[in-house]
């Protein structure tokens, strides 16, 4: 009973996050962290950090691998299935109701002011996920190369994200080897 | 059988795409393929996405699901643009949950972690150029300073500000920042 309640709460807040999803996607990772990490306690924001660049770099729709992720953390393999069509539902709904009025939504001038604002909310949005997540991400010295090498790769490059997530995988077992208890940078 | 049909093309899309417009072409190929929609068509998609909530993944399989087959053409499109998630996704996070406290994947791990913050980082600053200065490169090539930031809309900026200082400073919810954005927008922009 407790768990089927669980899998509804993330299946009705992931539509919700679905539902607010605007931009490209990485608003997801800020809505996620404030309703499972803070609202909840569900997940970690360990958890969103080692998530996030794999839903980028894993084939197919970054927010539907995040909602996949995020769901198995929280409540397994059910979890990741409630999670993904909870998400995908308002996209499903808001879709059949845009292209029915297709014609007199792509013409009017207020339909573009009111998308013009949604997209500028994304940067302060996605500017608020990496104020939160900078501390766990960033805990050691070494973390700042890899950050300054990560953020310039994908700034200026449009090399692969699956490349860069297994180098900087490969980066991290050279780093610590295994030693995680030695605060070694 | 076009459910099935719908079905296998999109899970096509899914595996061999990487998300956001990595997908046109790949999208592009198979409904022309079946004529399933006309290169107009296509890029109308892209603005229907731009539009609506969620990924351009979705939204397409929803478009084309519905406009070949209807509601359920709509969900199998859907389904099959999901299961790279619901496949490879689902093992990789498996694998991770079971591999917790090993000290080889915490090593590897932090060494994603930042990688993943410089990942969000730069998404913000290639986004915030896209969306505050679309003829950034444009006005960079004529290097004159009175027109350099000539193109800058700075409506949006100031949008993007105030509904940042409503998101951090007076923490209200994402979705009722969005909101206010989008009063804002139709306002200011």
């Amino acid at each position: 009973m407790e768990k089927n309640k669980r899998l509804w709460t993330i299946f009705i807040t992931m539509a919700k996050i679905g539902l607010f999803t605007f931009g490209g996607g990485w608003s997801i990772i800020a809505q996620v962290q404030s309703e499972f990490v803070e609202k909840r306690g569900w997940m970690t924001d360990e958890q969103i950090v080692d998530f996030m660049s794999l839903a980028k770099s894993f084939p197919g729709i970054m927010i539907i691998n995040m909602s996949v992720f995020s769901g198995y953390a929280m409540a397994g393999i059910p979890g990741a299935v409630v999670s993904a069509f909870g998400l995908s539902l308002p996209a499903l709904a808001a879709i059949a109701v845009v292209t029915y009025f297709y014609s007199a939504l792509r013409d009017n001038v207020y339909v573009a002011k009111v998308l013009a604002g949604v997209r500028s909310v994304v940067i302060p949005i996605i500017i608020s996920a990496c104020v939160k997540m900078w501390d766990t991400a960033v805990k050691w010295k070494s973390s700042w190369i890899i950050l300054a090498v990560s953020f310039l790769i994908c700034a200026l490059t449009g090399f692969s994200k699956l490349l860069l997530v297994i180098i900087a995988l490969m980066a991290g077992l050279l780093i610590w080897r295994g030693r995680i208890e030695d605060d070694l940078s | 059988m076009i459910y099935l049909r719908l079905f296998l093309s999109f899970m096509k899309i899914g595996f061999c795409s990487f998300g956001g417009m990595t997908m046109i072409p790949v999208i592009n190929d198979e409904v022309l393929r079946y004529g399933w929609m006309t290169p107009s068509e296509v890029l109308d998609i892209v603005a229907v996405a731009e539009m609506t909530p969620g990924s351009l993944g979705i939204n397409c399989a929803t478009f084309v699901g519905l406009r070949t087959a209807g509601i359920l053409g709509a969900a199998f499109a859907s389904l099959g643009v999901m299961m790279p998630s619901l496949t490879l996704s689902l093992l990789a996070a498996h694998f991770i949950m079971h591999m917790k406290g090993n000290k080889y994947l915490e090593s590897a791990m932090r060494g994603v972690r930042p990688a993943s913050l410089g990942m969000l980082v730069a998404a913000g600053v290639t986004l915030s150029l896209s969306t505050f200065w679309p003829e950034g490169l444009l006005s960079w090539n004529t290097l004159s300073f009175g027109t350099l930031f000539g193109g800058v809309s700075w409506n949006l900026v100031l949008i993007a500000v105030i509904s940042g200082v409503i998101l951090l400073k007076f923490k209200l919810s994402i979705p009722k920042t969005i909101l206010i954005a989008a009063v804002l927008g139709l306002v200011l922009a």
